[in-house]
């Protein structure tokens, strides 16, 4: 799945679609035909995603099951590393795993899919009997609030720093493409590691591990310094992601930046006389940013994702984590629970994106 | 002053215990005589009073899922040892007598079919309730703990159990004293009823269903404090029978990579755990931290060796093991992938300084440590293998090609079978290592679809190697390949020899040294040279703990039990022990 960071899936170096200029309304007879073919549009769209959805959630169930080995001789490999089985877990293991092979393929797709509409995503076995339901609604606050917050201050810088940069083409801030272009090409959990031994190794300043000071707090509480442990160790994991995605936004939106500069209606902005930084502001980076946007709705789909590496390296309590811990395990429950919030939470901002698509720009509508 | 005459005089007990039992060991169905004055006392704790909290790391990855219950598969570290107890405790590094916990003495009748263990008085379960023979009834009774040779334990008297067994058991005295723990009757009965969800969402009934999250009644040093998925903690158990523990407060942490957790130890904020670190001298030389290397799991290749039970490949053929056996250079594997933390291994698979006496007389005691390409070159011309243009062996024109596998990310194993590639291409023999994942692995392993496998055994927990003759060379332990081994079967080479398999057979119904050893020449004799597991070295355990703030942990001096933070039930007698120092 996602390795990297959440960042930009596609790094956009030209761009050949221009941007619609604000006060170029399209004619106005359009309107009146336009209804049914407006509701052809989101028929044909949610129809679509009606289907994406199913395929989505089948391949999610198969996929697992197409792993080599199975939970039962993982968690006796596993149990054998950690000192053998002691007296007395040998039959728990049989009662746990041993209804498994009763059932054929088809009849556990069935159950499948009565599972997922009633919500119970089953339980699962590496942390048993935790429900799945439950590891992913403690998992999921973290990750939204770290993986989240940090991809809106990479996209917001990316896209911030990018303008600078087209704006200022040619000066001292275009040097900032190559060079956060290179932090980006960095190994991510080699960053990761490099900065936990710069700043939490030798220096101290930053915690190695966890989303709080789990050597003070027996858990999650209301309370101010509980907050402040949380933001505390919150902030080399967001600088890891952040330093690891603001290079592609930041590329991306300068290039774009460049060819809308070079539009006529910039140029009659400049030649009307308006002061340089409505230009900058209103026209160009408004503009240029259209884009990234669309980019953007789609990495904040995979933000549930987590991040696997960052959640791995910072011991995080993330989804990420949980993604991991599944697919070592063949712990099926927990990998389908996982891979469905995912795979709903993409379908549902891709879904998002279309439809404020579709309003922004009439042409989308048009099937042919 | 204090500590010194606590520890001496729990020496001079155990010194006085262990001549006991000696006593009964050499001469079975000999009556255990009375242990002489506080004989069974419980091993003190060391150093002061500290209200300073201990932890922990033993493995535990988050999410941390709260569970208490030691029969269930996911039970945390601390239950095991802290919380609850065996009769038992043994050491796994020395040939000595087991310690006492929640028993006082036992006792084998004439054929080993009737063991008589006396309870310790006097111990409460940490709600209060007195501790009593019916809960180590039902701690074996039970129907998720019940073991199948069990035939019945019965409470003779208020201090003493009686379990018979249909044949001769001798070969379970570990499981029964020494890894089963004991549990609360008046808790768990309670509990058999409880329902939850297995792997697939069947419904699944009794214990094993009960997470026992919500303060665990056990007899242990240790109460269960907080648990949240990042943490637990624990507070000492003012009424252990052993004496209240001096470290008031211990933390297991949850955390997710090795690297993590060398660096939290750097820094000192952990003080007790148990994982690779290649370059020790790191953690010890900021001077707080004292540090063991206990080996006792060996390394091995697994071959799949018997074609009867489906195995296919060159390996099949003995004298193909044996060659590469012979062109293995052990000493250079030590040095270059375990970083000289592995020790040498004896192909009897007894442990070197701990078993000695049972390795037979004409058997080699260790496995060469270097290399000899012209001895396997002769086993191997011997067996009308020739050598090809490309200066490999071969048989019909076809060269013998081997695939070596290793899981990917544990960086010694993979090491270790890319210089073996080289070590048998100096040989002639084409092996090629390559890397598989954990779940390859665990899966290769118990369908015995591989050829060869770098991968561990398990290390015995008493001076003695019966537990890996049984469990890894015997044809009852086995399967068929294509079929799952089940839990408790690790013979995984598919290996299956009527005289290995009689000979382990005769050593489980004796208590008789000298008739164990016999039977133990005849298993030695042949798996030495029918090598179903190639023999590579003893992997090294390490463990690291706080010397600063703590004091009572295991060392190279007095190793009184096996240190790794997560082996229960060893790290409660551990936690026992432990104090501030100063």
């Amino acid at each position: 799945m996602t390795g990297g960071p959440p960042g930009p899936p596609v790094t956009r170096t030209t761009s050949t679609t221009t941007p619609r200029r604000h006060d170029e309304e399209e004619p106005h007879a359009r309107d009146t035909e336009g209804r049914p073919e407006t509701m052809k549009f989101y028929a044909r769209r949610i129809a679509f995603y009606a289907v994406t959805l199913w395929a989505a959630i089948s391949l999610n169930f198969f996929i697992p099951r197409l792993l080599p080995g199975d939970p039962f001789s993982i968690l006796m490999a596993k149990l054998q590393r950690a000192g053998g089985i002691p007296a007395g877990t040998e039959n728990s293991i049989r009662l746990l795993l041993g209804a498994a092979e009763d059932q054929t393929l088809w009849e556990q797709y069935l159950t499948y899919w009565k599972n997922v509409l009633t919500g119970n995503l089953g339980v699962s076995v590496t942390n048993f009997p935790t429900p799945v339901t439950e590891l992913i609604g403690d998992a999921l606050p973290w990750t939204l609030g770290l993986v989240g917050t940090a991809t809106i201050i990479s996209f917001v810088l990316g896209i911030g720093l990018g303008a600078l940069a087209g704006w200022k083409r040619g000066t001292w801030v275009d040097s900032l493409v190559p060079s956060t272009t290179m932090l980006q090409s960095l190994p991510y959990f080699w960053v990761a590691l490099v900065l936990i031994f710069v700043f939490a190794v030798s220096l101290q300043w930053f915690p190695i591990i966890g989303a709080y000071d789990v050597f003070h707090f027996n858990g999650p509480e209301w309370s101010w310094a509980f907050v402040g442990s949380v933001l505390y160790h919150a902030f080399l994991p967001a600088v890891t992601i952040v330093i690891s995605s603001v290079g592609g936004w930041l590329l991306g939106m300068r290039n774009m930046m460049v060819s809308t500069l070079s539009e006529d209606y910039v140029t009659t902005a400049e030649a009307k006389g308006l002061r340089p930084r409505r230009v900058f502001t209103t026209y160009a980076m408004r503009n240029a940013a259209l884009p990234s946007l669309a980019g953007f709705g789609v990495s904040l789909g995979f933000v549930v994702a987590g991040s696997l590496v960052m959640e791995q390296v910072f011991t995080y309590p993330g989804v990420g984590k949980l993604m991991i811990t599944a697919v070592r395990n063949n712990d099926y429950a927990l990998m389908q629970g996982v891979f469905l919030v995912i795979t709903l939470a993409v379908l549902a901002a891709l879904f998002l994106m279309d439809l404020i698509y579709g309003f922004l720009d009439p042409r989308t509508r048009h099937h042919d | 002053m204090i500590r010194g005459k606590i520890r001496g005089r729990w020496l001079a007990a155990a010194a006085a215990l262990t001549s006991v039992t000696l006593l009964a060991a050499g001469c079975s169905g000999s009556a255990e005589g009375n242990d002489g004055g506080d004989g069974t006392s419980a091993p003190a704790a060391e150093g002061t009073a500290t209200d300073q909290e201990l932890v922990v790391w033993a493995g535990s990855q988050t999410p941390i899922t709260p569970n208490f219950n030691p029969y269930a598969v996911g039970v945390l570290h601390l239950a095991n040892g802290g919380i609850y107890e065996s009769l038992f405790a043994y050491n796994k590094l020395q040939d000595v007598d087991p310690t006492p916990m929640l028993a006082e003495s036992f006792e084998w009748n004439e054929d080993g079919t009737q063991l008589t263990v006396k309870i310790r008085g006097g111990v409460t379960w940490n709600d209060g309730q007195p501790f009593t023979a019916e809960d180590v009834v039902y701690s074996f009774t039970n129907d998720t703990a019940k073991p199948v040779y069990l035939e019945d334990a019965v409470a003779q008297d208020e201090s003493t159990v009686v379990f018979s067994f249909a044949e001769p058991a001798y070969a379970n005295e570990f499981a029964i004293l020494g890894s089963t723990y004991i549990v609360p009757k008046h808790v768990f009965s309670e509990h058999e009823a409880d329902s939850g969800e297995d792997a697939e969402g069947n419904a699944l009934q009794g214990l094993v269903a009960w997470d026992n999250a919500e303060a665990p009644v056990g007899t242990g040093p240790y109460m269960l404090d907080t648990a949240s998925n990042a943490a637990y903690t624990a507070k000492a158990n003012p009424d252990y029978w052993g004496g209240a523990p001096k470290v008031a407060s211990l933390r297991y942490v949850g955390i997710d990579a090795n690297q993590s957790a060398e660096d939290l130890l750097t820094t000192g904020q952990i003080d007790w755990t148990t994982m690779f670190v290649p370059d020790p001298e790191r953690v010890t030389s900021t001077g707080g931290f004292g540090y063991v290397n206990t080996p006792v799991d060996p390394v091995v290749l697994y071959t799949c060796s018997n074609t009867d039970l489906g195995c296919e490949g060159a390996q099949t053929d003995v004298a193909v093991r044996q060659a590469l056996d012979a062109a293995i250079d052990r000493s250079a594997i030590t040095e270059k992938a375990f970083v000289g933390l592995a020790q040498p291994i004896s192909p009897t698979f007894a442990l070197l300084g701990r078993d000695d006496k049972w390795i037979a007389d004409g058997m080699p005691k260790e496995s060469p440590q270097s290399a000899d390409a012209a001895a396997a070159g002769k086993i191997l011309e011997e067996a009308g293998y020739t050598k090809d243009a490309d200066g490999f062996y071969g048989k019909d024109g076809k060269p013998i090609t081997l695939t070596l596998t290793s899981v990917d990310g544990w960086s010694d194993f993979n090491n270790a079978a890319k210089l073996i590639e080289e070590q048998a291409k100096a040989a002639g023999l084409k092996v090629t290592a390559s890397t598989i994942s954990w779940n390859e692995f665990a899966d290769a392993r118990v369908s015995g679809e591989f050829e060869l496998i770098m991968g561990g055994v398990v290390g015995t927990s008493l001076a003695d190697p019966f537990q890996i003759y049984r469990e890894w060379f015997t044809g009852d332990y086995t399967q068929k390949v294509g079929t799952a081994l089940e839990p408790g079967e690790w013979n995984i080479s598919r290996y299956d020899n009527d005289e290995v398999n009689a000979a382990v057979q005769a050593a489980s119904e004796t208590n008789d040294e000298a008739a164990k050893k016999e039977a133990y020449a005849t298993v030695q004799e042949h798996i030495v040279s029918d090598l179903p597991y190639i023999p590579i070295v003893v992997n090294g355990t390490q463990t690291f703990f706080n010397t600063t703030k703590f004091t009572g942990w295991p060392t190279e001096e007095d190793m009184y039990m096996f240190p790794p933070s997560w082996q229960g039930p060893s790290s409660g007698v551990v936690l026992g022990k432990l104090g501030g120092a100063e």
